[in-house]
């Protein structure tokens, strides 16, 4: 079976992207939500095999979302990627420690996303 | 099954032009940003809603192709990161890298 991955981010342009190059590179299923809130609600419905989660949203930015996946059992053990723009080293260190499988940086390669995702998560089929 | 590099490029083509109106928006933000801090060096306001902006081109240009806006969103996404009131200088620096910046976006719209 494909690998789901649900894509938090508020930027449209991002989602789509990603999206496009999870699904036509590497045949993966993608769930998309626009905002931490709704992520996390879609977390819970889906159970994706992980998250790929943007830092800086309104609202609910990605630490907290990730906090509050991390609270809800059905949730807690989801692997998350924090994905962001490029960052000083004190703020990526800050992302590292809050304890998510990998933190990726924008602009991504589209076509080579998924394989990078595989990689940290330790996915062998891609 | 069709090469996944055509479909993505094909695709990214088409997601640029639907996307480019946010993306004119975001430039729009910063050079908002830009005159207010002009007015007033120490506007956490305008400070805070240019930095997103420069933050959310930094993340996106490069992804369409555009390393070089990428790079320029980055500085100035580094200039609005101080909490001191912008100094004269940095407000002009600004004005010059959002004006390199439009020509890069201006380069791909052609």
């Amino acid at each position: 079976m494909p690998h789901r991955v649900l894509i938090i981010d508020d930027e449209e342009d991002i989602r789509e992207v990603a999206a496009l190059s999870l699904e036509t590179v590497a045949g993966w299923e993608v769930l998309l939500a626009n905002s931490g809130a709704a992520g996390i609600a879609k977390a819970n419905e889906q159970l994706p095999d992980a998250i790929l989660l943007d830092v800086m949203m309104p609202g609910m930015d990605g630490p907290t979302t990730f906090q509050e996946l991390r609270a809800h059992p059905k949730t807690a053990r989801i692997p998350v990627i924090l994905l962001t723009a490029k960052v000083q080293a004190a703020d990526q260190k800050r992302f590292s420690d809050l304890g998510v499988s990998a933190v990726m940086f924008k602009p991504f390669d589209p076509l080579t996303l998924a394989r990078d995702i595989a990689r940290v998560l330790g996915w062998k089929d891609k | 099954m069709s090469d996944p590099s055509g479909v993505i490029a094909a695709r990214l083509a088409e997601l640029w032009r639907q996307t480019l109106p946010i993306t004119l928006e975001r430039v729009a933000a910063l050079q908002a940003a830009c005159e207010a801090l002009g007015r007033n060096p120490a506007d956490p306001r305008a400070r805070s809603a240019g930095r997103e902006a420069a933050h959310k081109l930094s993340g996106s240009l490069g992804i369409f192709g555009l390393p070089r806006g990428t790079e320029l969103a980055a500085k100035l996404e580094e200039i609005l990161k101080s909490t001191d009131p912008l100094s004269r200088q940095a407000t002009m620096a600004m004005g010059g890298l959002i004006e390199d910046l439009e020509a890069v976006i201006a380069s791909k719209q052609m």
